[in-house]
């Protein structure tokens, strides 16, 4: 039998390029990038990305590209699982769907029917939609959540584009969540003061048993670090916290290795979040996944949320803050 | 299994002879030929026998999501840059008729060139048909019906056409030489079915036969309800997520009959103890 890794076609050996963005700009970049790609027409982006039956699991280890226009519902209106730090009019929305890291936990593969990336192209629309809500009211926008948006920087240069957009935009603020290791591809920016890269750090454990791809924890501390010395406003986002064996103990570490490396007042600020997610998603997630300790974990429904039970939640909410705070000011760590 | 479906007996022989297949002995409409793990089929020509094929084959044998299945055939090119007696994949494929189009997902490596098929309801001949109009780089009869009918069972990536050029959409070709040339392709052929059953292999699984045999009977036995034995399962993972095997106590509980719901409740709040 041949092995495993050898049968698997590497990722993006297939660039599906919707009609219409043949000639996009950003197409054209990012087509680039992949001479030795296989370019497939198609009409529709959805004719690839929800065909039935696919195989998240799979498609994982091949993912195919798809280059696409997004043509309506740009920007949704920030959801209650997703902290809005204080802000008023929290909005998200997704220049890209999905990921190249492979997190257990993530929700993506119970919202998506399919792993493969899209990245829209039609940024000016989505400017467009942006200035024109800002016109009427200040918005709080974040741009990273169906996917890591630094992760891609080399692919398409999102972040840049977007932190380029927001720039000297007073009734915009930006927030770009990430787990990379790539700050160096936009660290040649000059920071922006209503732009927020916001980090999300977990133990160790917990990143080398369920965060597949992503970068290690300190990579992402020296990521930080140099973002901080930049000048950028960084956040740190202990979320999703979770509940396994010898919990205390790793955030421990993870709370001090952090500090270790991360001057806490330069930080903006800090969030916690338990681990939780839409009830239909993990539904779906556990339809096709081999047995997790994350996914198959008998969470408590609450509102159509699964999540810890109160005691559990509680206790690990607790903890990360009473661990946090000796670092940050409480009125700087936003609890969810 | 792998599932193969051809239009023409000249198409399905040299696999028939490769794969050592069986005429399967049975009254049906279709010829069917078989062995341990591959099923093959004879459409014959046209999009609706290839789709009607391809249900009957992939109903009769139970097609599973870990099943392949492919259309394997010849095609006429649309332009020589395609070399007579090559195989191609096909990443594309449009029904001529609606230009609705399918998309197989390429998840393996392989050695074949890859191409857009267009599926026409009627053999195009070039000195009839402009070919400024066909979109495809080869046309055929049968792959769009194929791909449709085996999409209602199969993922995406387990359903291909792989089509060796033998001609540039001219006249009939001989039987012998499409026999020949499909032949010659069955080592590559070959090597892709072999990378996607590796992958199927190692696809993660759920819970095995013998642990879904254990969940039905103790939903039976202790006549748990639909939302109990639902989470029965997910906590039969979890506890395989931590765990080489289920634990020895849980099989007790196979010997134990409930009277009543509420009996099975107590015995359920048991199991869930002993899983978390
Ligand atoms: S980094 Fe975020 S978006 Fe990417 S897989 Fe992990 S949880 Fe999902």
């Amino acid at each position: 039998m041949k092995e495993l890794k050898n049968c698997f076609a590497r990722s993006f050996s297939h660039i599906y390029v919707e009609e219409g963005v043949e000639e996009a700009p950003l197409t054209k970049e990012i087509l680039k990038k992949f001479p030795k790609a296989v370019k497939v027409r198609i009409k529709h982006y959805k004719d690839v990305f929800c065909r039935p039956r696919q195989n998240f699991f799979v498609q994982e280890s091949s993912r195919k590209l798809i280059i696409a226009a997004k043509n309506w519902e740009l920007l949704y209106r920030g959801p209650d699982v997703c902290h809005s730090f204080g802000n008023e009019n929290f909005y998200y929305t997704s220049p890209a769907l999905n990921c190249v890291y492979s997190c257990d936990y993530c929700y993506l593969k119970g919202m998506y029917p399919s792993a493969n990336l899209v990245i829209f192209v039609n940024v000016e629309d989505f400017f467009k939609e942006i200035e024109d809500l800002i016109r009427q009211k200040p918005i709080y926008l974040s741009i990273s959540y169906d996917t890591d948006l630094l992760a891609l920087e080399r692919i398409a240069p999102l972040c840049t584009t977007w932190i380029e957009f927001a720039r000297w935009k007073e009734d915009l603020k930006l927030e770009i969540r990430t787990k990379s290791a790539n700050y160096s591809a936009i660290s040649s920016l000059a920071p922006a003061c209503n732009v927020i890269l916001a980090w999300t750090l977990s133990p160790d454990e917990v990143i080398k048993k369920y965060e597949k791809n992503a970068p290690p924890l300190d990579l992402r501390l020296k990521n930080i670090k140099r973002a901080i010395g930049d000048g950028w406003n960084v956040r740190l986002c202990f979320d999703p916290v979770l509940y396994f064996e010898k919990w205390e103990a790793a955030y421990e570490n993870l709370i001090s290795r952090t500090f270790s490396v991360i001057p806490a007042d330069k930080v903006k600020d800090a969030s916690i979040g338990v681990f939780r997610i839409p009830r239909d998603y993990l539904k779906r997630m556990r339809r096709n996944s081999p047995p997790s300790e994350i996914i198959h974990y008998p969470y408590t429904e609450r509102e159509e949320v699964y999540t810890y039970d109160e005691k559990i939640k509680r206790e690990l909410t607790e903890k990360v803050w009473s661990l946090l705070k000796k670092h940050i000011p409480e009125d700087k760590i936003f609890i969810l | 299994m792998i599932f193969v479906v051809t239009a023409y007996h000249a198409e399905a022989k040299p696999i028939i002879e490769y794969f050592g297949l069986k005429k399967v002995l049975k009254n049906s409409r279709f010829e069917v030929f078989a062995g341990r793990e591959i099923a093959l089929v004879e459409s014959g020509p046209g999009v609706i026998a290839s789709a009607c094929a391809t249900s009957f084959l992939l109903t009769e044998y139970k097609a599973r999501d870990k099943d392949i299945a492919l259309n394997i055939g010849i095609a006429g090119a649309k332009n020589s840059n395609l070399r007579k007696g090559e195989a191609i994949l096909c990443h594309k494929i449009i029904y001529n008729d609606t230009k609705r189009a399918f998309y197989p997902d390429i998840i393996v490596k392989h050695d074949m060139k890859e191409g857009v098929l267009e599926t026409f309801n009627f053999p195009v001949v070039k000195e009839d048909f402009p070919l400024e109009l066909m979109e495809g780089d080869i046309a055929d009869m049968e792959g769009a019906g194929f791909f449709e009918a085996a999409s209602f069972f199969l993922p995406p990536h387990g359903v291909h056409c792989i089509k060796v050029v033998s001609d540039y959409l001219e006249r009939a070709v001989e039987p012998s030489f499409v026999s020949d040339i499909i032949g010659k392709n069955l080592p590559l052929i070959e090597g892709f079915m072999s990378s996607l059953e590796t992958i199927h292999r190692f696809i993660p699984k759920g819970l095995s036969e013998n642990e879904e045999e254990i969940i039905d009977k103790l939903a039976e036995n202790l006549r748990l309800t639909f939302t109990m034995t639902h989470q029965l399962k997910n906590l039969m993972l979890f506890y395989l997520s931590k765990n080489e095997s289920l634990p020895g106590e849980l099989y007790d509980f196979l010997n134990i009959k409930a009277n009543s719901k509420s009996e099975g409740k107590v015995y359920f709040e048991r199991i869930k103890k002993l899983l978390c």
